[in-house]
């Protein structure tokens, strides 16, 4: 995630460490999900969804696949930490979401709407409605921001989330992305040569929080190790990517703040 | 703990429904003009409500440059203006671009869904393609950052953009905002049936929804201390925070707006009695605008009554991604030439609205600082602090 070095960004004497990833993909929940080679282990499909709907009943009725996909990326996240929903609700927590493609199903499904006759109600079409869904369902009601991007928008949300905390702004940080790929498939396919396979939706979260670690983030072309570790375990995930790759760090002992941050 | 120094707007390009670049958009403004119309660019025979701020005329796409994408042209044309306006190598490795955005080039989506529709069109259909294709034809090689906050994304954008140069990661960043009126947020908000029939009345007695409009808004940003020659003003604080209470409607105490405006006077270093205008998000539906006035009692306290407060919606629509930029320009602007514009639409008060919101005409009055208000679907909402340059 480190890529290259030409200039960095020190947000100041502050620290920030990143305590633990909640993670879901179309491999399972968790890292211990992830294959050693999604490669191998796709045997050609071009796309691993995440056929079960994580969390379902009457609160999530109206809500799209990616909005519940978010809240099961955080809810994992909590149990990772061992925190409950009491720790992380209200202003002092910011929630910064990244997503690369998410919203695409929404917005196909309301285009079509008019030819398939499912209405979808029309603020689930933007990519805010997933970190909507996830600050309504955990009481979050710190500093917000939305990206649109894919792996380099989420090392900036990392960045960017650094300097909230850096700046007393918030206390911790939770930082989301979601990425599903099933609905647009004959879309993906198109602009295939933009994307690695196979495709993988997925769903991470990281909670950042004060500490002796450093976080900076760099300008430069390549990708470090770690993400590419992340890519061959997980497979394409676009924006989740860089959280994988903080999740491997976490688990395999890494000094994932020095590879993936300093 | 990091302080967040203010950042110096240095200039501004726009192209609006009521003015093709910044000087036509702010004489139209001040003078009242409505810019609201009969939409003529798609369909809206089966829709409840078929006029909007739409822009009759852009400028042709460039030679051998051919972009079908209206987001991105919408863009393009801010960044013209912008760039007449402000002399600017941007081919410079460390100008960031960071634009706001509430539909980004959902437009090409359903171009993308023709089944003869070429491969590249499913790319362009990206939230981020435009400000990519802004980034590029630009030549900008620092960050290139989109948000999507909804209807505050104009707000979220420049807020983002200060914190690129306070943290050394861009020495200039081009900000600001954009959408398109298209099909897709017709068919959108005339289901909610959000939009009116009516004139669009903000804070009015009689309001009965909004109007949807299409814009693009920019501004040059640079850190305060590396600004060289003129500039509009600065940027003295942001917030951008969360509701947390329902995907379509406000918090109905304001909670989530209230916690933005306190962030970003503290951001700023500055008290409620420092503020002297107020640019509010003043959408005229039933729902936001007394939410917004009760907000701004809460805040301002017992100098709310006196101080101006305006919408420039009941002119423009709602621009969405790009209503909060053009109305953080609009505060710059007032302070420049010392009067404020007109609140079209507004004439009987309503008692649950009860401040002065600038009624009938432009009202000479010269703010130091100013505070814009904005408020999106999912709860998002943001909050700018701006002071106008002194000379």
């Amino acid at each position: 995630m480190r890529t290259g070095a030409t200039r960095g960004t020190d947000v100041g004497g502050v620290g920030t460490d990143v305590r633990a990833v909640g993670l879901v993909t179309g491999w399972g929940k968790g890292l211990g999900a992830l294959p050693a080679d999604a490669g191998r282990a796709a045997a050609g499909r071009s796309t691993i969804a995440i056929e079960r709907r994580p969390l379902d009943g009457e609160r999530f009725r109206r809500a799209t696949r990616e909005c519940v996909l978010g809240v099961a990326a955080v809810q994992a996240l909590l149990e990772a930490a061992g925190l409950t929903r009491a720790d992380v609700a209200g202003p002092a927590t910011a929630l910064l979401y990244v997503t690369a493609g998410g919203y695409g199903a929404s917005n196909r499904a309301f285009i079509e709407a008019a030819v398939t006759g499912k209405a979808l109600h029309f603020p689930y079409t933007a990519p805010s409605a997933v970190p909507a869904e996830v600050a309504i369902e955990f009481g979050l009601t710190g500093s917000y921001l939305v990206f649109v991007g894919g792996a380099t928008t989420t090392i900036e949300a990392l960045g960017h989330a650094s300097l909230l905390l850096a700046r007393g702004e918030c206390e911790r940080a939770l930082v989301l992305a979601v990425e599903t790929f099933q609905e647009c498939e004959d879309l993906y396919a198109r602009v295939r040569w933009l994307l690695g396979r196979p495709r993988v939706e997925a769903a991470a979260c990281a909670l950042l929080t004060p500490g002796p670690g450093r976080l900076t983030v760099r300008d430069g072309a390549a990708a470090s190790d770690l993400t590419r570790r992340a890519r061959t375990r997980a497979g394409e995930t676009l924006a989740c990517a860089p959280l994988i790759a903080l999740a491997l760090g976490l688990e395999s002992g890494d000094d994932v703040l020095h590879d993936t941050c300093e | 703990m990091l302080r967040a120094d203010p950042v110096a707007i240095v200039a501004a390009g726009v192209v609006t429904p009521i003015g093709g670049d910044l000087d036509a958009f702010w004489s139209a403004l001040v003078a009242g003009r409505d810019g609201i119309s009969t939409i003529e660019r798609f369909r809206v025979d089966d829709l409840r409500v078929g006029r909007g701020g739409e822009i009759k005329s852009l400028p042709p796409a460039r030679p051998g440059r051919p972009l079908d994408c209206r987001a991105s042209r919408l863009l393009l044309a801010a960044a013209d203006d912008l760039l007449r306006r402000s002399r600017v190598d941007t081919g410079a490795a460390r100008v960031g671009v960071v634009v706001g955005t509430a539909l980004g080039a959902v437009e090409e989506l359903e171009r993308a869904l023709d089944k003869d529709g070429r491969p590249g069109v499913a790319a362009a259909a990206l939230y981020d393609s435009p400000g990519r294709t802004l980034a590029r034809h630009l030549g900008c090689r620092g960050p290139v950052l989109t948000v999507s906050t909804a209807c505050a994304s104009g707000a979220t954008a420049l807020g983002l953009a200060a914190d690129l140069l306070r943290t050394d990661r861009a020495d200039l960043v081009i900000a600001g905002g954009f959408d398109v009126l298209c099909r897709f947020v017709m068919r959108g908000f005339d289901a909610l049936r959000s939009l009116t029939r009516e004139r669009v009345r903000p804070f009015d007695r009689r309001r009965s929804g909004l109007l949807l409009g299409e814009a693009a808004a920019l501004v040059l940003m640079a850190r305060d201390g590396d600004a060289r020659g003129p500039r509009m003003g600065r940027l003295l604080g942001h917030a951008s925070t969360s509701d947390g209470a329902h995907i379509a409607a406000p918090h109905p105490e304001g909670r989530g707006l209230e916690t933005a405006v306190r962030g970003a006077l503290r951001q700023a270093e500055l008290e409620a009695g420092d503020i002297d205008f107020v640019s509010a998000h003043g959408t005229a539906t039933t729902l936001n605008d007394p939410i917004e006035t009760a907000v701004l009692k809460r805040v301002l306290g017992s100098r709310a009554g006196e101080i101006p407060v305006n919408s420039i919606k009941g002119a423009l629509g709602h621009t969405m991604g790009a209503a909060a930029t053009l109305e953080a320009i609009m505060c710059l602007l007032a302070s420049r030439d010392g009067i404020v514009p007109p609140t079209l639409g507004y004439e009987e008060a309503d008692p649950a609205c009860d401040l002065d919101y600038v009624p009938f005409r432009a009202r000479p009055l010269r703010p130091r600082v100013s505070l814009s208000t904005s408020l999106g679907f999912g709860g998002c909402n943001a909050a700018l602090v701006l002071e106008g340059a002194t000379t």
